[in-house]
């Protein structure tokens, strides 16, 4: 798998095309996606609700819902073909083992009815291999680990005794008790208020360090990606429209999603002006889509946008986006105003460093 | 404890008020049912005289307190019409082994069947055993049991040549209406069953088990089954009370010498000392369970508190 990036590939998704069968017809929920994961980074997948990115990192798990399916493409990882997967006993080998999750809502992912420390300890038989008082020893030490004080006794607690963050920091604890090589975190700060959200995003880079993680976000929270991710993908109605490390899609985004998405940050509105919101709604997935699917809302689309599927254009090594005003062709069209300023001052920020 | 002893004093007070006010409705009924069948040929001075004794024309309350006096050494008074002065202690529990043992049979018999057919169907649902199982829950449901009832004594006794009367020395007789009645419960347990492991098999706790790569039996077994039993506990008192009070009709059917009959016996010939027995009986077999199912579900759910503040088991 050597390429010349510096860094090796640990998963590969390879023009993956995913299909649901709902009511007689056929949704396509990801349009052949290419996306690489290097070992130890973390990565942030960013879109809007409906863009894909859970069904995309539940394909790599095998949990998709019955009525979807793999049409085409590869995910890679390790000498498996993760897409050729397709009975439970070959999903056991990936799941915790290789690929663990933290869910999005902390309040209803844990079994009600079964002690916090049995539910941790559960991963910890089934994928460390420890029995009694060592998976016990370990349980604690993990529950130490999520910031979890008075571990004895929390061990024999159950869910309903623990507040949100709290089950949140279990969930961790679970996800990191399979020993894991990647870890999906889908959505994990959606569910709890602000001040919390700060202490598991900290929390989830401790661990990522301290249990050499590779980490994918899923999330549609731009201040979390800012916050922990190395390298951005941007999706879009089942398509990665531009990926890159954080600071060239935050400030040289090249896609006018991108930019919509980054003028709709609050943080950018001037005061006493309207909020920018991003026109119209998401392609429908049932139809077929032509060109780009952002270019209906697009104020920038060019004629090209509605004909033709645009390619990844290159803009460094690590930067990639697909729209047609990359093309040497096209009209040179600027960011919109108020983004020019942020990405100036960001790029200014970025590089001194 | 403290939650124990809450409900079983509550239960014991329910248990107190439906008492009284059964045996306050029973002093409306028409006094003939204390005469018993010689009334006719009474004078009304001997009538008179015969309710004075039973203590009939003492104030309300007065006949309450005895009545309670003697409840608590466990005497119920005796039968005037249905067998005359015989004890109706006696009569009841010459009767009540019978239907405490097609009652309790039958309830063990749907849970035996009902809760596993209720998990496989939600373990393969909307495959055939899934869909079979439910026709089976809609027609039972659908049809009235005393439809199926008959048909069953009318066909299913030639078809394996089992006897058509209840028999307490032929084992062989007992299995038709043990099984006619549990076909109710089976169905109404298979149902539930399925429809909570359903529920909980789309949770997300499941979906976070599934991710951690547990397998999808063990699943079921150690995390889905408990969960769903929860709900389960609570219809547990209710059908058992339903299989021994409903068996009226089984009884008479297999003439059972049992309690159903018991009761419509009672009622017609006017004996309100046993109507009276046997309602007191019925609504303590009812609170019993109401109150088992609330121990059950408080044993199950760590989120029912068992202790009074303090640490959960």
């Amino acid at each position: 798998m050597g390429d010349n990036n510096e860094k090796s590939r640990i998963l590969s998704i390879q023009n993956l095309i995913i299909k649901f069968k709902l009511r007689g017809q056929v949704l396509t929920a990801i349009r052949d996606i290419s996306l690489d994961l290097y070992k130890g980074e973390s990565l942030a997948i960013v879109g809007e609700s409906g863009s894909g990115k859970s069904v995309l990192v539940k394909s790599i798990m095998g949990l998709l819902d019955k009525n979807g399916f793999i049409d085409q493409g590869k995910i890679l990882y390790k000498d498996y073909d993760l897409s050729q997967f397709s009975t439970e006993k070959d999903w056991l080998k990936i799941r915790g083992k290789e690929i663990a999750m933290v869910t999005q809502d902390p309040m209803t992912s844990l079994n009600p009815l079964k002690t916090v420390g049995k539910q941790i300890e559960e991963c910890v038989n089934l994928h460390q291999g420890l029995k009694g008082k060592e998976a016990y020893e370990r349980t604690l030490k993990l529950l130490r680990d999520v910031g979890i004080h008075d571990v004895e006794k929390r061990y024999k607690q159950y869910p309903h005794e623990f507040s949100g963050g709290m089950r949140q920091r279990i969930v961790i604890a679970i996800a990191v008790a399979c020993n894991p090589k990647i870890l999906i975190c889908d959505e994990p700060t959606t569910a709890l208020d602000v001040t919390i959200q700060a202490q598991i995003l900290q929390l989830l880079k401790n661990l990522q360090e301290m249990y050499g993680l590779t980490t994918i976000y899923i999330t549609h929270d731009l201040g979390v990606v800012a916050k922990v991710a190395d390298r951005i993908a941007v999706m879009y109605a089942g398509d990665i429209i531009e990926v890159g490390k954080t600071h060239e899609v935050f400030f040289d985004g090249k896609h006018p999603y991108t930019w919509a998405l980054l003028s709709s940050l609050p943080q950018l509105g001037a005061k006493g002006e309207e909020l920018y919101s991003i026109k119209g709604t998401p392609p429908n997935l049932f139809n077929e889509i032509k060109g780009d699917a952002f270019a209906p809302r697009n104020p920038y689309a060019l004629n090209i946008d509605f004909v033709e599927r645009p390619p990844f254009f290159k803009v460094t090594e690590t930067h990639y986006a697909k729209t047609w005003l990359l093309h040497s062709d096209a009209p040179k069209v600027e960011p919109p105003q108020s983004l020019q300023a942020f990405f100036e001052e960001g790029r200014r920020y970025a590089y001194e460093q | 404890m403290w939650y124990i002893g809450k409900r079983l004093l509550q239960s014991v007070f329910t248990l107190f008020i439906i008492i009284t006010i059964v045996f306050s409705l029973l002093r409306l009924m028409p006094e003939e049912g204390y005469l018993g069948a010689a009334a006719e040929k009474m004078t009304p001075e001997q009538q008179e005289i015969i309710l004075t004794n039973l203590g009939l024309r003492d104030p309300l309350l007065v006949q309450l307190g005895n009545f309670y006096m003697d409840l608590f050494k466990g005497d119920l008074g005796t039968s005037v019409t249905y067998r005359t002065d015989v004890p109706v202690t006696t009569i009841i529990s010459e009767k009540i082994m019978y239907s405490l043992f097609f009652g309790l049979g039958a309830v063990a018999l749907s849970l035996i069947i009902g809760v596993p057919l209720g998990i496989l169907m939600a373990h393969m649902k909307g495959r055939w055993l899934d869909r079979l199982g439910t026709g089976y829950i809609v027609f039972v449901v659908a049809v009235p049991a005393a439809v199926y009832y008959i048909f069953i004594q009318m066909y299913v006794t030639d078809i394996f040549n089992l006897p058509l009367l209840f028999d307490e020395y032929n084992k062989m007789s007992w299995i038709l209406p043990l099984t006619s009645m549990a076909l109710a419960p089976t169905a109404s347990y298979a149902m539930w069953m399925r429809r909570y492991m359903v529920d909980e098999l789309n949770k997300d706790y499941i979906k976070l088990a599934r991710a951690k790569g547990v397998k999808e039996r063990t699943l079921m077994f150690r995390h889905v089954m408990r969960n769903a039993f929860i709900p389960m506990a609570q219809y547990l008192p209710a059908t058992i009370l339903f299989t021994i009070t409903g068996s009226i009709y089984i009884e008479s059917l297999y003439s059972i010498p049992g309690m159903g009959g018991l009761l419509v016996d009672a009622i017609q010939r006017q004996d309100n000392s046993v109507v009276q027995g046997l309602v007191l009986i019925f609504s303590s077999l009812g609170i019993i369970g109401l109150f088992l199912g609330d121990l059950a579900m408080a044993l199950v759910d760590p989120r029912i508190k068992l202790g009074k503040g303090g640490s959960t088991r």
